[in-house]
């Protein structure tokens, strides 16, 4: 009987596949190497099921993958394009030694990371390779995953490939300087990979843990190379443990929201917030203080408080004034100001947000900014703007669970 | 009981679309692949294979004829063991490499002479 496969199997050979090749002929051959890659998969998944599943799938699908490859980039090379028959001369391609032992095929995926993370690359056509190559995902569920459209994904991807492709041999040994410049890009499209999981309203719950779960998996391939394992990325992972810790809490069964002080902590993920404080703790070490030691510093706090009442809110009131020196933005004074009222009352609250520039109309228009200030001035006793700002805040919710969580809590209100 | 010889077609009129599944849809087809194999684990005496390449050989010259296409149409084979040509049929459908758009499967049953 075929032993079942791991989890996300066909996925994670893709991006470790794509990764060992690429490391192998050079990332210019990218789109080349999927195709191969490609075929790989689909050869097992023909002959795997009738037959016997190789004792070692992975160096199965290597060998076919590799020789795919090979063909294609020898067929080139005779159809007269004689800059790759140059290439293919000068590559190790055909006598490299066993992939498996010769590197750690956690360094190639790792290279690959970096290789997406080219300044030349647009950051939304980074996100779009790491989510495609690395992560294994097609066109169709990189666009349902982003709630962008098929086209644009595909656009996004052709401006990438289209980079790779000039940068041409070069990239293919980063030196380890290039490397420590490019840990920023990397460490921020991880970020961003993982906000648009968590914060994503996709109705189905296994899809927004998976960018989350992808975002994770490569950060820990980074904190734990000794290239890249340093306080800031300790801190991302933390943050990302933190996060996820409480994201089983955070809907109930029909999907709805459930906010921060409706939860029922004990299902918070134990282990989770285990992790992420341990993580945390590894951060705190040499002289950098990044946003996402800021930011694992607030999701710390929450995951440490017995309650929502018990919840030490000057410290997390800290973390934002932090945060905003490191990150100036709008939405992170506007949780200042949520935490504010939450430790020296509403009209502190208030006068925070009252002493703000004008947010950019993005976030003035949305229910965010509109449901904060209903929630302090119906604290603070001003009835009228409250009903106000209530209004706005329902008419501009982007989803019927926001919707349903937000006439919740204004009921709730005095 | 009988046994079945299970024909996979190519479909000419429905090219398969080009769309090429992602890993993620691999990884779905095996997993259903594998549970209909469970299922059906008794009347699965020969999972069969893909067909390559082939040649008819015939006592004669062959004529240009029907022959050569016949081949091309034929992805695999497997053998099913069941009841009656119905429930041959209805197991060969459940299987999600089988039924797919621009394959279908021929189900023949293959006579074995009375003892």
């Amino acid at each position: 009987m075929t032993a079942p496969l791991e989890e996300h199997f066909f996925r994670r050979e893709y991006g470790r596949l794509v990764a060992m090749l690429s490391r192998r002929v050079g990332v210019h051959h990218l789109e080349t190497i999927e195709d191969a890659v490609q075929r790989a998969l689909l050869a097992a998944l023909e002959s795997w099921p009738t037959g016997q599943v190789p004792t070692n799938p992975s160096a199965w699908l290597y060998r076919v993958a590799h020789n795919n490859l090979l063909d294609e980039l020898r067929r080139r090379a005779r159809t007269n394009e004689l800059a790759a028959a140059h290439e293919l001369g000068q590559s190790d391609a055909e006598s490299s030694p066993d992939p498996f032992l010769a590197g750690d095929v956690r360094d190639d995926l790792l290279r690959m990371l970096f290789s997406c993370c080219d300044d030349a690359i647009p950051v939304d056509s980074q996100l779009v390779l790491a989510l495609k190559t690395l992560c294994g995902f097609d066109v169709r569920e990189i666009a349902e995953r982003l709630f962008t459209t098929e086209a644009n994904v595909y656009k996004r991807l052709t401006r990438a490939y289209g980079r790779l492709r000039d940068v041409g041999f070069e990239l293919r040994d980063l030196e380890p300087t290039e490397l420590r410049q490019r840990l920023p890009s990397v460490r921020a499209i991880l970020y961003v990979l993982f906000t648009e999981g968590y914060l994503s309203s996709h109705a189905d719950g296994a899809i927004r843990s998976e960018l989350c779960d992808e975002a994770r998996r490569l950060s820990e391939l980074l904190a734990e190379h000794p290239l890249s394992a340093e306080p800031e990325t300790f801190a991302l992972l933390a943050l990302m443990y933190l996060h996820t810790a409480r994201q089983s809490a955070r809907q109930n069964a029909t999907g709805g929201l459930v906010l921060l002080e409706e939860q029922d902590r004990s299902l918070w993920d134990q282990e989770a917030i285990h992790l992420g404080l341990t993580w945390l703790a590894r951060s705190a070490e040499g002289d950098v203080f990044s946003r996402y030691h800021a930011e694992a510093g607030i999701a710390a706090e929450h995951c440490r408080a017995p309650s929502f009442a018990e919840t030490r809110w000057e410290r997390i009131v800290a973390c934002y004034e932090l945060l905003e020196q490191l990150a100036p933005s709008a939405i992170h004074a506007l949780n200042r100001a949520v935490a504010v009222a939450e430790s020296q009352g509403a009209a502190a609250g208030l006068a925070v947000l009252e002493g703000l520039e004008p947010p950019p109309p993005r976030l003035a228009e949305s229910y965010l900014w509109s449901a904060v200030f209903a929630d302090l001035h119906g604290r603070c006793g001003n009835p009228e703007l409250a009903a106000r700002y209530r209004d706005a805040a329902l008419s501009s919710a982007p989803s019927d669970a926001v919707k349903v969580a937000l006439r919740r809590r204004f009921q709730a209100l005095p | 009981m009988p046994k079945y010889l299970c024909l996979q077609r190519s479909l000419p009129m429905a090219k398969s679309g080009g769309e090429k599944p992602s890993p993620a849809e691999m990884q779905a087809m095996y997993e259903k692949f594998n549970a209909w194999r469970e299922k059906f684990q008794k009347n699965l005496p020969d999972l069969g294979g893909r067909l390559g390449d082939g040649r008819l050989a015939l006592p004669a010259p062959a004529p240009d004829g029907p022959f050569i296409e016949v081949k091309e149409l034929v992805g695999g084979y497997m053998i099913v063991s069941a009841a009656s040509l119905d429930e041959a049929i209805q197991i060969a459908s459940e299987c999600p490499g089988l039924m797919r758009p621009g394959s279908g499967v021929e189900v023949i049953e293959i006579l074995i002479p009375p003892a």
